[in-house]
Order: C-alpha cells, then structure tokens, then sequence
C-alpha cells in the first residue's frame, strides 16, 4: 500500500462491513475487488486528468472514518422541517448511509415494484441482486467508486418489472447527522426500470444541522426498452460537509433519462455522472444548477460515450459563483467510429458575480463518426449592465435587481424539475441562499 | 414638475447635450422631436439615469428634487417613469412577478403599504381592461421572444401600473405598425390625467397624430432650437428639419 494512501484514505477502509449483512461469496468478492483496485490505484495526484482542477487534499486531512452503528436516534418529529410540503410521494429515509424503514413511508407500492433498502435484500435475497451489484459500474471502478464498493453495505434498491409506473415519485431523503468523529457514509443505490416501466426518483442529500461528514454516494441505474426515468438530486449537504457522488447510467433501446443535478451545499462536492447507451434512440438528458460561494467547491464531471447510433443526449449546466466560490465543470461527449445519427450538445453557462469567484470549464466532444450533430458552448459572464438598469428604472433596488436576475438565470433549470411542490421549495431555497449572498 | 436648465453631457469625450432647457408643468404632454443623432435618447437617458453619460453642466430638477443625484430606482420611486426604445429581454424572470417586485418596490419606497398577491392580481386585471390587453404577456418573462409591438405594450401596461408623475416615452413609435401604434397611442390617451405628465421623445410626426401634445419642441445638436403648440409638429412633417436652417440640419 503507498504511503500517500496509507496518510489519507486508509481510515475509509479500516472497518469491515457490518455483521448483519450476510456475506455471500459474491459480494465479498466485489469488496476485495475493489479494496485491491483502491490500493494499486492509489491518490490521484493533480496530475490526473479527472482531478487536474480539484484538490483531494482537503477531503484526505478530514480523517473520516465509515459509519459504524445505525442511528436510531432519529425521530419523526426530527424530520419534519426537512419534508417538502405538498410533495406526496413514496418516501425513503436514509440516516448517515442507513436505511431506516421505521422512517420510510412505503404504503401502497403498486404490482411490479420493489422498493427496498440494499443491506436487508442482501440478507433476505441476495440473489435477486447478483449481477445488478457492480453491474453498470463495472470492474473498472474509479477511486471513490471503488470505495464505495470496499465498504458497501446500506442504500436504496429501487426495482421496476416491465411496463410497472409509478404515479407518485420516489423521494430518497439521505440525511446526515453528525457525529462525534468525522464520519464518511457510503450508499449505494441501485436502480432498474424494467422495460416500459416510468418512474420519477427524488434524492434529496440534507443534515441536521452544521456538522462535518463525509458522503460517498453511488448510484447505479439500468433503463429497459422504452423506460422513462425523471431523476432529479438536490445536493444540500451541510456547508461543512463533503459530498462525493457518482451516477452510472446504462440506457437501453429507446429509453429515456430526464436527470436533474441541483448542487447548493457542502463545502466540497464531487459529482460523477457517467453514462453508457445500451441501445438505440435513447435519451439522455442531464440538466445542472450549481451555486457556490465563500469556501465552497462544486465539480461537475461528465463522461457520455455514444457508443451506439442514433442515441441523443443533451448536457446543460449553469453555474452562479459569488464570494470566492469555485467551481469546476468538465464534460466530455464521446462519440465512437459507428455512432451515425448522434444528436448530442452540451452547454455550460456560468454567472461570475465576484471578483474572488473562480470556475473552470471545459467542455469537450470527442467525434470519431462523420454522421453526426453536435455542439458545445460555453460561457462565463457577469450580469448584463443592461437587465440591471431595466429593472432599476422600474423602481427596484440594484441588490433586489441582481438576485432577479440570478434567480431568472437559474429559472431554465428550476422549471424543469417536477413536481411543482418540488421546484417551489428548490426555488425558494436558492433565492434564500442568494439573499445571503454578496452579490458583488 | 419637471426643470431643466442648461443641461451637458457627454457619452465618452463626445458632448452630446449642449444646454437644454425645458419646463414640463403637471399634466402637461411635450413632444421632442428631432433628427438622428440630435441628442433626443440621450437626453432621455440622462433623465432616468442610466449609466455611460456624464453630465458637465446644468441641472434638472423633479419634484423638487436634484434629479441628477439620484439612483435609477429613487428616481421611480419619485414618480419618473422611461418607456424604452428598446425594451430590454429578461429570460427566466416572470413579468408578473416583475411587475409586483417594481410595484412593490415603489410603494415601499414611498410608506404605502405593499400589495399582497390577490390585490396586486385584481389591480393588474383592471389595468388590462382599461389598455384593452389580454393577459399573455404576464405569464412569459419579461419581453422575452415578445415581437417588437409586445414589447412596446408592455411598456405602456408597466407604466398603467406604476403610474408615474412623469412618463417618458423613447422613440416608442419606432418600429411599429399602424396598429400597434394605435394600440400604445390608446393606451397612453387613456393614462393622460391632470396629474400626470409625459415627454414623447419621436422622430417621426406620426405618432401625434394619435398623441396630441400640448407642446413641441425641436431638438438639434444638443439643444432646444424651437419650441411651439402641436401645429410646429406639422410644419415639421411637411418641411422636414431642413427649413429650422443650419442649426438643425
């Protein structure tokens, strides 16, 4: 093992998966697998391609170490102010990386869907998760991924059968709570739409107040033949906390993806969308909004290989950097030697309100067919001159008049996640945050 | 209501405004007619404010207040009021929660209570009805993908809400078709009242015939160079600029 990794990350590894997960010989493999794989890795310097913009070594002197016990502490009274009115939905409480069923609200689940927490299935089914487990992320796992994988124990397992649709979304509130010790929680989720199958998944990353911890999420999703997933993630981590999260998207014959990245907390945040087309005339369409101010960080990486014809995919992410806020959007479109009829374009648009805000941005396409339409732009600017005198001359105050604009700015994103009852409380918490906000 | 006196600015090291002189009274309408480039727009800017102009001389007095030394909004707030030439395009902001936010803002400013949702909701509908505009403009934001006449309406329909002591009207003829020009030259007619005032800053004759001013004033090369009843308007369109000799030319 290197020095590097023994003095950073081998506190994350040091404790075993929990004894009540039954450890079958599969999954004890895929833990080895990885724990090997995050040894000979090692840390990637600033030198790594994936990390040439963003410092690990913030996060590796934290010294987290894995959640060890369940937290049952948590009351329903404790939530109440973390629910979003008017929001009906089948509800999933995680608390520091645990599912809590006493907390969850899963009544109703119509024919064909399985909603479930991934410790309990490994015991009561782990053959139903065989194959699935790993499945879309592959053996190459990047270093977090791989992590994850090492201490895998707890998530939320979300499975479709064919043509099954849920009229109520999924709500996934993964909530942290502070401990003693700074803690890293490590859920994996595994998501499947059988063929046809339709469903709306809400995660939701929140504390119970300002402390200091660690998330190391990952998601693992599959689309059948003509599923349609909406699946939107309000990143609102403590703003001492470090967010670390990596999605894995495997798309088959004509399905769609509508996902939706909102990222306004933690102090440090990763986010890792990877998708792969498994089939023909699938979408893909991955929207992003990011705010950061003093002390935050908030890095976006994309990876979208087409390396199917006829798939489309659209990336469109907007940043508002204010204080001495980073933020960090690197995207990369591939498109292989026989993806004819690729549609994809990828836009990144970031509003520069201070002098101290900072944002790197590269969006990339990488087109190895000839037949194909695609596009990328980027841009960093500041609030048109022009918006602001308009609204000054009407009456409005130059701060009144510049969180307007930001929050219209943002309003391409915001209106596009559904339900209503959600973008109302998205909205409101991002105008809250730029009322605090110096906004020049 | 409305002094000014000797008023200079320069865009850059370009002297634009040369001492003008005007006196607008209460519910009095001024048309300011000129050619391109006599000063007309920058002399409405200057009014209300916008950044990119240097006053060097003279004053202007509002409500007997020192215009000059005030913000864009204090100046709304005061009751001064510019219809753009060019309405400006706000993507992802709502006109109507744009027009509650300036509403709102302006009667704070002036210790009126602030309208609630319903209020403001029932206002905006009677305003409508008194321009004869339907309400598909609020749910868009502001002026965005608006065609040129929207756009225009739209000014006229945030100055029935914020009905301001002063309106100034920039060249809110240019552009536009018979009709549309007849819809905002009703909806400004409709707003006319002993208390309110407007400036109509036009180039072209054809706007008084729907808005018929109480004065007309030629403006050339940053000043005042004639000033008469509606029938100079007249003299204008037949004559042109040509006849008011070197100066307008």
């Amino acid at each position: 093992m290197t020095a590097a990794l023994d003095k950073g990350l081998l506190p994350w590894l040091a404790a075993a998966p929990t004894a009540d997960t039954v450890p079958s010989g599969w999954l004890e493999a895929q833990r080895a697998q990885a724990r090997a794989r995050v040894e000979t890795q090692g840390i990637p310097g600033n030198k790594a391609e994936n990390w040439r913009y963003t410092s690990l070594t913030r996060l590796l002197a934290q010294g987290f170490v894995p959640t060890a016990e369940s937290l049952t502490a948590v009351q329903r009274e404790d939530l109440e102010d973390l629910l979003i009115p008017g929001l009906e939905s089948y509800r999933v409480l995680m608390v520091n990386g645990r599912f809590m069923p006493g907390l969850s609200d899963l009544h109703d689940l119509p024919v064909g869907v399985r909603i479930a927490g991934l410790a309990a299935l490994l015991k009561s089914d782990p053959d139903a998760l065989q194959g699935r487990l790993n499945g879309v992320v592959g053996d190459a796992q990047p270093l977090f991924a791989a992590l994850n994988t090492a201490g895998l124990d707890d998530g939320l397992v979300v499975l479709l059968e064919r043509g099954a649709r849920l009229e109520r979304p999924i709500e996934l509130i993964h909530l942290s709570v502070g401990m003693d010790e700074p803690r890293v929680a490590q859920p994996r989720h595994l998501i499947a739409l059988g063929d046809g199958a339709q469903a709306n998944l809400i995660e939701r990353y929140l504390s119970l107040g300002d402390s200091l911890y660690c998330t190391n999420a990952v998601v693992e999703i599959t689309l059948g033949r003509d599923a349609l997933l909406t699946h939107q993630r309000i990143q609102a981590e403590s703003a001492r906390a470090f967010h670390l999260s990596g999605l894995y998207l495997r798309l088959g014959t004509a399905s769609r993806y509508q996902g939706l990245n909102v990222g306004l907390g933690a102090s440090w945040a990763r986010t890792d969308l990877c998708v792969r087309f498994a089939g023909e005339h699938a979408e893909c369409d991955l929207q992003g909004l990011y705010l950061a101010g003093d002390g935050q960080l908030m890095d976006f990486h994309l990876d979208v290989e087409h390396q199917l014809p006829q798939c489309t995919s659209r990336e469109n992410f907007k940043g508002i950097l204010y204080g001495k806020g980073r933020a960090v959007f690197d995207g990369l479109v591939r498109v292989v030697r026989d993806a004819q009829k690729t549609d994809a374009a990828m836009t990144n648009r970031n509003l520069l309100l201070c002098e101290g805000a900072e944002v790197d941005t590269k969006p990339q396409l990488q087109i190895n067919a000839d037949d194909v339409k695609c596009s990328h732009g980027t841009t960093v600017g500041q609030i048109d001159p022009e918006q602001l005198f308009y609204l000054r001359s009407r009456g409005i105050s130059a701060a009144r008049a510049r969180r307007l604009l930001c929050l219209g700015f943002a309003g391409e994103i915001l209106d596009a996640l559904v339900p209503e009852a959600l973008r109302e409380q998205v909205t409101e918490q991002v105008g809250r945050l730029l009322e605090q906000a110096p906004l020049d | 209501m409305l002094s000014v006196k000797g008023l200079r600015a320069k865009v850059g090291e370009k002297e634009i405004l040369k001492g003008l002189d005007l006196e607008v009274g209460r519910g009095e309408v001024h048309a300011i007619m000129g050619p391109n480039g006599s000063g007309k727009s920058t002399f409405a800017h200057v009014l209300s404010g916008r950044e990119g102009y240097t006053v060097t001389g003279g004053s202007v007095t509002f409500e007997g207040r020192d215009l000059l030394a005030l913000t864009p909004e204090e100046r709304a707030h005061l009751g001064l009021f510019l219809a753009f030439q060019y309405p400006v395009e706000l993507p992802g902001v709502n006109n109507t929660y744009f027009l509650k936010a300036a509403l709102n803002a302006i009667r704070s400013a002036r210790g009126q209570p602030e309208l609630d949702a319903v209020a403001f909701l029932r206002l905006m509908k009677e305003r409508l009805k008194v321009l004869h505009l339907d309400d598909s403009l609020l749910k868009r934001p502001v002026n965005f993908g608006f065609s040129g006449g929207e756009k225009k309406r739209n000014e006229i329909f945030q100055m029935a809400l914020l009905e301001p002591k002063l309106a100034i009207l920039d060249e809110t003829d240019s552009g536009l078709d018979i009709d549309a020009l007849r819809i905002v030259a009703d909806g400004v007619n409709a707003l006319r009242s002993p208390e309110r005032s407007v400036i109509l800053v036009t180039h072209y004759q054809r706007l008084l015939d729907y808005i018929e001013p109480d004065f007309v004033h030629v403006l050339a090369h940053g000043r005042i160079i004639r000033s008469g009843g509606k029938e100079l308007a007249l003299e204008l369109e037949e004559k042109g600029y040509g006849w008011l000799g070197e100066e307008a030319a």
